[in-house]
């Protein structure tokens, strides 16, 4: 399988793995895809069991899209490209974690387990998590996070299409007024069992406590990393995924 | 199958995927790294990955390869290590 339509959108999607209860994983905006699982948690996870990635629309290589970046509408791609799924368990980092809390309060008897990661609250602050939105085209490569900027530095091929890309998305797509646009979620409505992840050295860390107390059974665990915890957290990230959907 | 013979068909998937600019430099050699010389996206790894995959079929674990791998070194694989795991796995 590589491609699904979603909302008249073609999705680029993976499935690595098959039986067990499936798992379904959502990537972060801008400068995630599914890659960012792909070569994360991802395999790991589809030793046991179906693990399903897709890129998000406009990202990856998925289709572009000029709208439908708040997580209303990517909660309802989210539902169209799982029609076919018995309930499984959702992981999303960053906006799709936020897409993933979303998806499981509107609709509970689709979600086994959820384990959101990084996830900003109040979800505009996503915003400044991703400095890059807001810089100025020719900046946008300063303000990448860190572990991208070393091949941003070569002014290669990777630099050219990540930065083309940014400035797609902000110049040309709704996605930073959605961002902005974006409703607290209803946490108090979220009874899924959710394991929260957050980066110590994550500006989004305050977010965790404040889910922790707001739905009624989140775990939450800080990890050593920022908010990028699938680079920096790997394996960390990894172990503490499969336990909580194991255990 | 040798090196030889698996070279070209790598060369040919990741043109599929990334288009004949890839090659802007020259044609592959098993000395090509595909982040440092080709500067080729992780998500277009991911779909050179799948093209292999229905290439070689399940005798070639691509997924079961590269998740026994660090980040660093998935990150600094070069074309050569790439061909020299499917020579093995169809040998």
């Amino acid at each position: 399988m590589s491609s699904l339509i979603a909302n008249g959108l073609e999705h680029h999607v993976q499935e690595l793995g098959e039986g067990g209860v499936p798992v379904v994983m959502l990537h972060g905006l801008v400068i995630g895809s599914l890659a960012s699982w792909y070569f994360s948690a991802g395999p790991a996870l589809a030793k046991t069991r179906l693990v399903r990635m897709y890129d998000l629309r406009g990202h990856g290589r998925s289709q572009r899209a000029p709208a439908g970046y708040d997580t209303a509408t990517l909660a309802s791609d989210l539902l169209e490209l799982t029609t076919d799924l018995p309930p499984f368990d959702l992981v999303g980092h960053s906006w799709g974690a936020l897409v993933a809390i979303r998806f499981a309060i509107e609709h509970p008897d689709c979600v086994r387990k959820l384990v959101v990661v990084e996830a900003p609250l109040p979800p505009a602050s996503a915003i400044e998590i991703g400095a890059f939105l807001t810089a100025n085209p020719e900046d946008v490569a300063a303000s990448l996070p860190e572990s991208l900027r070393a091949s941003v530095a070569t002014g290669g091929r990777q630099a050219k299409r990540l930065v083309e890309n940014v400035v797609h998305l902000v110049r040309d797509t709704t996605l930073l007024a959605d961002l902005r646009a974006e409703p607290e979620p209803p946490l108090k409505d979220l009874y899924t069992p959710t394991l929260a992840l957050y980066g110590d050295r994550s500006s989004c860390l305050p977010a965790g406590e404040h889910l922790r107390t707001s739905a009624p059974h989140v775990e939450l665990k800080v990890l050593h990393g920022g908010h990028y915890l699938h680079l920096n957290a790997r394996a960390e990230l990894t172990t503490a995924i499969i336990e909580f959907l194991d255990g | 199958m040798t090196n030889a013979e698996i070279l070209p068909i790598v060369q040919a998937a990741l043109v599929d995927i990334a288009g004949d600019e890839i090659l802007i430099s020259g044609p592959l050699t098993l000395e090509t790294s595909f982040n440092g010389d080709l500067e080729l996206e992780s998500i277009e790894f991911v779909a050179l990955a799948e093209k292999l995959q229905e290439r070689f079929g399940n005798k070639v674990d691509f997924v079961g390869w590269i998740s026994g791998k660090e980040l660093d070194q998935i990150i600094g694989l070069t074309v050569g290590e790439l061909v020299e795991f499917i020579s093995q796995c169809l040998a």
